[in-house]
C-alpha cells in the first residue's frame, strides 16, 4: 500500500514536472503573474494601465495580473492555501498585513531586502515597514495603509441632542472616550436607528477594527514577541473590553446583523469605519456627516488606531526573483504609490507620495485626520506566524459573544472569559505545534 | 465451428466496446474520488501544516485519538445528524405533497411546477445570502421579523440564537431542495396505473385511502431512492452554514464538512482535517448501508 502511494505521488510529481518544465529560449521574456484581490473599477483600471505601461517599457519582463475574489471572510487566504498545496502559487501575490508573518515563517514568501534599501524604506511610514517585517527581514511591500475612525451622522445626532460641534472639535490628543461613544449610541437608538455600527464582518475585519480598544485598555491580543496569547487576549482587560462591546449589542445600541452600508443607508447614527469610507460617504451620503479620532479607554486615555493594508510579496515558486524584485521597485515608486492610493481611497505608505497632486486632499479635512492618526497612533497587528489561526478563532469567539448578547439581552462575563480562553488555547496549540522551538 | 468463432469474435468486440464505454468514467472516478480518498487516508496519519508540506511528520493514529477527544468534532457530528434526521423527512414530505399537488391536470400546472423547481436552478450561495436578509433580526431589514412585529409579536434572532439557527437553516434547505425531489416523485406518480385509482373509486375508497393503499405502495421504490439521496446530501451540509452563520452561534450550525474546512483551510491543520474527512467517509458509508438494509428488510 505504502509503495503504491509512493509510486502514485512520484508519478504525480513527474507529470507535474514534465508539464511545467518547458525549455525557455534565451530571448523569451520573463513572465510574471500577480494575484491581488478584486477591487473597485478605479483600481481595476489602475492595474490595467500600470501593467500596460510596464510591459511596454520592459519587453523582457512581461507582467499579467489575476484578480482574486476576496469576499468578506477568508476566501482569498483559502485560495493561497490551496495554491500552496498544489504548488501553484503565482510569482507575486498580495497579502493582508498581519498574514505577512504567517507566510514568511512558513517559507511561502522570500525576503525583499535586496530590492528595498534602508534609504528606500525611510520614505515609508513606520507602521507599514513594521507590519511587513518578520524576523528582521522585509517580506512584503505595500502602497497603502489604512485606519479606522469614528463616523457620525451630524443631522441625526443634532436631532437627538448630541453636541456635534464638540465632536467636530476633537483632536488627536483629546479623542472621545468609550463612555462618550456609548452615551451617544444610547441617545441615538430608536425604532428606526441603531446608535452604533461596530461589526465589520465575520473575518479579519473584527480583530483589525477592534484591536485598538484592547490596546487602549492596556493589553494587546498577543505578546510583543508573537509567542504568547495567554494573559493577553484572555486577560481581565480583554474581558472588560469585550464586555463593553457586547453590552452595546445586548442593549440594542448596535446590530449583531448589520445590513450592508448600514451607516450610509441611514440605519445607524455612528460607526467605527475604515478610512476608505470617507470616499464612499463623500460620493454617496445624502446627509451631513463627520469623522473624528478612534475612541480611547476612559482610564488610560491611550490613543491607538488600526493600520495595515494589503502588500505585495514574492512567492517561493517565483523562478525569477530578480525580475519580480525589479517590478516591485517600480510598482512602489512615489508616483505609482500616490496614484494607487488615490484610486483606492486609502492613505499612502510613502511619505513623499503626499507631495503628489493626486494626494492633495490629505493636506486638510477628513483625510488629514486619517493621515494624522497613521503618523501618531497607528499600531500594527501582532506579528506572529500563528496570526491566521488567531484571527479566525477570535472572529468566531466574538461572533459567539455578540450573538449571545443579542439573544439574551445580557452580558455574561464568565462566558466571555471562556470564549477568550478558547481563542488563547487555539493560538497556543497552533504556535506550539508548528513554530515553537 | 465457424459460427462459434464468429460469436466469440462478436462477444470479444462487445467486451472491448464495454471497456471503452466504461473507461472514461472509471478514469474520472479514480482520479477524482479514489486517489483523493487514498491521499486523505495517507495525510490523516501525519502532522501536516497546510503551508509546510515539506515538514510533514508521521504521527500514526494521534490525529484520530485527538479527534475522538475533540468536543468540537462531537458537536459537529451531532449537528450534522440533527440536520439529517429533521431535514430528510421534512423535505421528502414537502416534495411528495408538492408532487401530489402538481400531478393534477389543470390550467397553469406547468407554471406551478416551474415555480416549485426554480429554487433548484439558483445557486445555494445566492439563496443563502437572500435568506440571511429574510431572516435578519432587525424588523426594518428582515421580512420574517417585519411580519412578526406587524402581528404584534417579538422579533426572533433566527440566525443568531443557538436554539433557532439550525432550524432556520433546515427550513430554508428543505424549501430549496424540495423542488428536485418533487420532480422525481412526479415521475414516480406517473408510473402508477390510473385504473387502480378508478377501481378503488368504484369500490368507494376515499382520496386518503387511495393515497395510503395505492400511491404510497406505488411510490415505494421512488421514496427509498429519494430518502437515500436526500440523506447523503444532508450529511454534506456546508454552504448554508458557511454563508449564513459561519458555524455559529456557539457552534450550533457547525457541521462535519464545515469543521473539515475550518480545520484544514482556516487553521491549516491539514492532517487533522484529513482524519475528520476519513471518519466522515466511514460514517456516511455506514449510514447509507444501514439505510439500505432497513429499506430492503421492509420489502
Amino acid at each position: 500500500m505504502k509503495k503504491a502511494i509512493s509510486m502514485a505521488m512520484a508519478l504525480t510529481v513527474a507529470l507535474t514536472t514534465a508539464a511545467t518544465t518547458v525549455p525557455v529560449m534565451a530571448d523569451d521574456p520573463v513572465e510574471l503573474t500577480i494575484w491581488s484581490p478584486t477591487d473597485t473599477a478605479a483600481i481595476e483600471a489602475w492595474w490595467e494601465e500600470k501593467i500596460a505601461e510596464w510591459n511596454e517599457a520592459n519587453p523582457d519582463i512581461q507582467v499579467s495580473r489575476e484578480a482574486i475574489d476576496r469576499s468578506d471572510s477568508y476566501a482569498y487566504d483559502n485560495k493561497i492555501a490551496t495554491a500552496v498545496t498544489s504548488n501553484d502559487l503565482p510569482d507575486i501575490f498580495y497579502v493582508d498585513g498581519p498574514q505577512v508573518s504567517y507566510y514568511a515563517a512558513n517559507g511561502i514568501t522570500v525576503p525583499l531586502d535586496d530590492y528595498f534599501s534602508e534609504e528606500d524604506l525611510s520614505d515609508f511610514v513606520d507602521s507599514a515597514v513594521a507590519q511587513n517585517t518578520y524576523d528582521g527581514s522585509l517580506y512584503a511591500i505595500g502602497a497603502t495603509e489604512s485606519s479606522v475612525a469614528f463616523y457620525y451622522n451630524k443631522d441625526y445626532l443634532t436631532e437627538c441632542g448630541v453636541d456635534v460641534a464638540d465632536l467636530d472639535s476633537r483632536t488627536v490628543d483629546n479623542p472621545i472616550t468609550w463612555s462618550e461613544f456609548a452615551e451617544i449610541a444610547e441617545k441615538c437608538t430608536t425604532d428606526d436607528y441603531v446608535g452604533a455600527h461596530i461589526i465589520m464582518d465575520h473575518g479579519e475585519g473584527l480583530p483589525y477594527a477592534l484591536e485598538p480598544m484592547y490596546l487602549s485598555a492596556g493589553k494587546d491580543y498577543i505578546s510583543e514577541d508573537g509567542t504568547t496569547s495567554d494573559g493577553y487576549v484572555n486577560s481581565e482587560e480583554a474581558v472588560t473590553t469585550t464586555a463593553y462591546l457586547a453590552d452595546m449589542i445586548a442593549k440594542g445600541w448596535a446590530n449583531v446583523e448589520p445590513i450592508t452600508d448600514e451607516f450610509l443607508n441611514g440605519a445607524c447614527a455612528t460607526m467605527l469605519g475604515g478610512s476608505w469610507e470617507i470616499a464612499t460617504l463623500t460620493e454617496n451620503a445624502d446627509f451631513e456627516w463627520g469623522v473624528t479620532y478612534y475612541p480611547v479607554n476612559d482610564d488610560t486615555k491611550e490613543a491607538v488606531s488600526p493600520c495595515g493594508d494589503w502588500a505585495a510579496a514574492i512567492s517561493k515558486n517565483c523562478e525569477n526573483v530578480d525580475a519580480a524584485g525589479q517590478f516591485l521597485q517600480w510598482l512602489m515608486n512615489t508616483e505609482n504609490v500616490a496614484t494607487y492610493a488615490a484610486a483606492i481611497a486609502k492613505p499612502a505608505t510613502r511619505i513623499s507620495a503626499y507631495d503628489e497632486e493626486v494626494m492633495a486632499d490629505y493636506q486638510e479635512g477628513n483625510l488629514a485626520l486619517i493621515k494624522e492618526q497613521l503618523e501618531n497612533t497607528a499600531v500594527p497587528r501582532p506579528r506572529t506566524p500563528s496570526y491566521a489561526v488567531f484571527s479566525s478563532a477570535y472572529a468566531e469567539a466574538m461572533t459567539n459573544i455578540f450573538s449571545d448578547a443579542a439573544s439574551t439581552g445580557e452580558v455574561d462575563n464568565d462566558y466571555i472569559q471562556s470564549e477568550l480562553d478558547v481563542v488563547s488555547d487555539t493560538f497556543t496549540d497552533d504556535y506550539e505545534t508548528y513554530y515553537a522551538e | 465451428m465457424a459460427k462459434t468463432k464468429k460469436l466469440t469474435g462478436r462477444k470479444r468486440d462487445e467486451r472491448i466496446a464495454a471497456y471503452i464505454f466504461v473507461t472514461p468514467a472509471v478514469v474520472l472516478l479514480i482520479a477524482f474520488l479514489v486517489v483523493p480518498m487514498i491521499y486523505t487516508a495517507y495525510f490523516s496519519v501525519f502532522r501536516y501544516q497546510i503551508m509546510r508540506p515539506d515538514a510533514m511528520k508521521f504521527i500514526g493514529i494521534e490525529n484520530y485519538i485527538e479527534l475522538f477527544q475533540d468536543k468540537n468534532f462531537w458537536q459537529a457530528l451531532k449537528n450534522t445528524v440533527y440536520f439529517t434526521i429533521i431535514v430528510v423527512p421534512f423535505q421528502c414530505a414537502l416534495a411528495l405533497g408538492l408532487a401530489l399537488l402538481v400531478s393534477k391536470k389543470f390550467r397553469g400546472v406547468a407554471i406551478f411546477r416551474t415555480m416549485y423547481f426554480s429554487p433548484q436552478l439558483t445557486s445555494m450561495v445566492v439563496i443563502s445570502v437572500l435568506w440571511s436578509v429574510l431572516y435578519n433580526a432587525n424588523p426594518n431589514t428582515g421580512l420574517f421579523n417585519s411580519i412578526l412585529t406587524s402581528l404584534g409579536l417579538d422579533p426572533i434572532s433566527f440566525l443568531n440564537d443557538e436554539n433557532t439557527a439550525m432550524n432556520s437553516i433546515i427550513f430554508m434547505s428543505a424549501w430549496q431542495g424540495a423542488g428536485y425531489q418533487m420532480m422525481i416523485f412526479l415521475a414516480g406518480l406517473q408510473g402508477i396505473p390510473r385504473d387502480q385509482y378508478e377501481a378503488a373509486s368504484v369500490d368507494g375508497a376515499t382520496k386518503f385511502k387511495q393515497f395510503l393503499y395505492i400511491t404510497l405502495p406505488g411510490l415505494k421504490g421512488t421514496i427509498k431512492y429519494v430518502i437515500m439521496i436526500t440523506m447523503i446530501q444532508a450529511m454534506k451540509l456546508f454552504t448554508q452554514p458557511y454563508i449564513m452563520t459561519q458555524g455559529g452561534p456557539k457552534n450550533s450550525t457547525k457541521t462535519l464538512v464545515y469543521y473539515i474546512y475550518s480545520e484544514g483551510f482556516q487553521r491549516g491543520n491539514f492532517g487533522y482535517a484529513c482524519s475528520i474527512a476519513a471518519v466522515f467517509f466511514v460514517i456516511v458509508v455506514c449510514m447509507s448501508m444501514a439505510m439500505k438494509k432497513v429499506t430492503t428488510s421492509t420489502e
